[in-house]
């Protein structure tokens, strides 16, 4: 699962993909907190895998409100494209 | 192997909101895993942390996501099942096994209240102070957009 998600955050050009790929690495984190704690027999996992989940959902909000706020200002979610429009708005006051 | 598939799948199909749907499929997996090793509280906080994000996703992957310019093929999905398959045999045939007998009597809620209890306070102001930088960004931003 993180092999898969550490794949897709570094080949996906699309924002929300990336963020799917942060969420699958997160889930990779958390079921091997629950399989240690699952083979040695302790609860104590399952009681970190909370400050797991807590992390991952704050994580989430931030990429998620940043991913909007880039979104609407450069009118597409695609990170080529984001970075071209960067390009050209330097170009642009360059030339300015 | 329900759950490498769908991984590979949320992560390769082309329509943002087939991925979101994939990736509900992972959570679903997830949380059956966290069953299947007896972690009922660990699977009842998957699923509903789960929801919210699916929610989340779907509303944003519908707002903010491009629409692919042609539909998958048939043939691509079937492909990236059978990746997501071969990708699973090792976990399939190099699975850890049962318990390794050092097992405690330590329960969730022992573990949770009487050996983190402060942290879970302090867990609760970070969620509580990322929730309002979020807001305050993103009403900075609609200032901004005002002016």
């Amino acid at each position: 699962m993180l092999a898969i998600g550490i794949y897709g955050l570094l080949t996906n050009r699309q924002l929300l993909k990336v963020f799917i790929s942060v969420e699958l690495i997160a889930i990779a984190a958390t079921l091997n907190f629950v399989m240690l704690a699952s083979s040695m027999g302790v609860g104590l996992g399952q009681a970190f895998l909370i400050l797991a989940f807590s992390t991952d959902t704050a994580v989430s909000g931030i990429i998620l409100a940043l991913l909007v706020i880039v979104s609407k200002k450069y009118g597409t979610s695609d990170i080529s494209k984001i970075l071209q429009a960067i390009e050209n708005k330097d170009e642009t006051e360059v030339e300015a | 192997m329900g759950l490498i598939i769908s991984a590979v799948l949320a992560l390769f199909l082309e329509d943002v909101i087939y991925s979101v749907a994939a990736l509900a499929g992972t959570f679903f997996f997830t949380a059956l895993i966290y069953i299947q090793n007896g972690a009922f509280f660990a699977a009842i906080f998957q699923f509903a942390v789960g929801i919210g994000t699916l929610a989340v996703l779907f509303l944003s992957g519908e707002m903010l996501g491009d629409k692919p310019a042609k539909k998958a093929s048939p043939k691509r999905t079937g492909a990236l099942i059978g990746v997501g398959a071969i990708l699973s045999m090792p976990a399939i045939f190099l699975s850890v096994s049962g318990s390794t007998g050092t097992t405690s009597n330590l329960d969730f809620g022992d573990a949770l209240w009487n050996i983190r209890g402060l942290d879970v306070v302090l867990q609760a102001l970070v969620i509580l102070t990322v929730a309002l930088g979020i807001v305050i960004v993103l009403h900075e931003k609609k200032k901004k957009d005002g002016q």
